[in-house]
């Protein structure tokens, strides 16, 4: 299940974040994703070794804690999309594909 | 996605645009009438390449994003892609159109080499003319670019209709 998504802009600015639980959790919330974006700045700019994964906007399980897991894409003008899910047994494809195909049109 | 524009509209749009600007706002400050046309093309770039890059795996670097500019982007617009790129690869890129879609219905001064003096002021006027429309333009290029994280200086030549070049210069 689907807990909170967060668009931030290119300056880590949010540009919304909305939570999809009860209002005790939305703070704690707002800190993953805010953790989160320390780690997409991390992806970018110390890329494994590994060439292919370099460009891809799509850059997949951000960080897993005791009860969500993270996923991350971010586009080519940096507006970086977090979702944040309960779900643990949701596979990065699953998520790669129904949610972050339609979620960037819909912006422009 | 898919909305459609028409082409002539465009057009006629941005040639009214430029004569609203210069004759009625801003009669006599054509310095300001060019800031703010070139305002609204980066306005208009910024969104467009948010739209245009969204499938596309990240650009490595600067070179990149230029050729991006010339192809994808600029077949998304004009559906023809620049003719020729060249660069000194010290952040200077010129980007030449040879018939540029927005100038293709301007009359060419066909005036001779050695008319009277009234003859070249308009001549210089016309020149002058000419150059406003360009500014939408290179506002487009500086928004797409600046939004794809790349702060640069657009101008443009135009030395004989209907080609005309663009030149990018990256800030340091």
């Amino acid at each position: 299940m689907i807990v909170c998504v967060a668009v931030v802009g290119h300056q880590n600015n949010p540009l919304y974040i909305q939570s999809f639980t009860d209002a005790d959790d939305a703070l704690k919330l707002h800190h993953i994703v805010h953790c989160s974006l320390d780690v997409v700045d991390e992806r970018v700019n110390n890329p494994k070794k590994s060439g292919p994964t370099l460009n891809e906007t799509f850059l997949g399980l951000l960080y897993p804690t005791e009860n969500y897991k993270v996923y991350g894409y971010l586009t080519n003008t940096k507006v970086k999309f977090i979702l944040v899910t309960t779900d643990l047994d949701v596979r990065d494809a699953d998520v790669r594909n129904v949610i972050f195909q339609e979620v960037p049109c819909c912006i422009c | 996605m898919g909305r459609e524009v028409s082409e002539s509209c465009i057009d006629s749009l941005l040639t009214e645009v430029v004569s609203t600007y210069c004759n009625r706002f801003y009669a006599n400050k054509p310095e300001l009438a060019a800031r703010r046309i070139e305002a609204i093309g980066y306005q208009v770039g910024h969104q467009l390449s948010e739209r245009y890059t969204m499938e596309r795996p990240r650009f490595s670097d600067h070179l990149e994003a230029i050729k991006f500019i010339c192809k994808d982007f600029w077949f998304e617009l004009f559906k023809k892609q620049i003719d020729n790129l060249k660069t000194n690869h010290r952040g200077t890129f010129v980007l030449q159109d040879n018939r540029f879609c927005w100038l293709t219905r301007m009359s060419i001064d066909q005036s001779p080499e050695n008319g009277t003096s009234e003859e070249l002021s308009i001549m210089a006027d016309n020149k002058a003319m000419q150059s406003m429309h360009l500014y939408f333009p290179c506002g487009i290029i500086r928004g797409a670019l600046s939004n794809l994280g790349i702060p640069c200086a657009v101008s443009a030549d135009i030395s004989n209709l209907p080609a005309c070049s663009f030149v990018i210069r990256i800030k340091a």
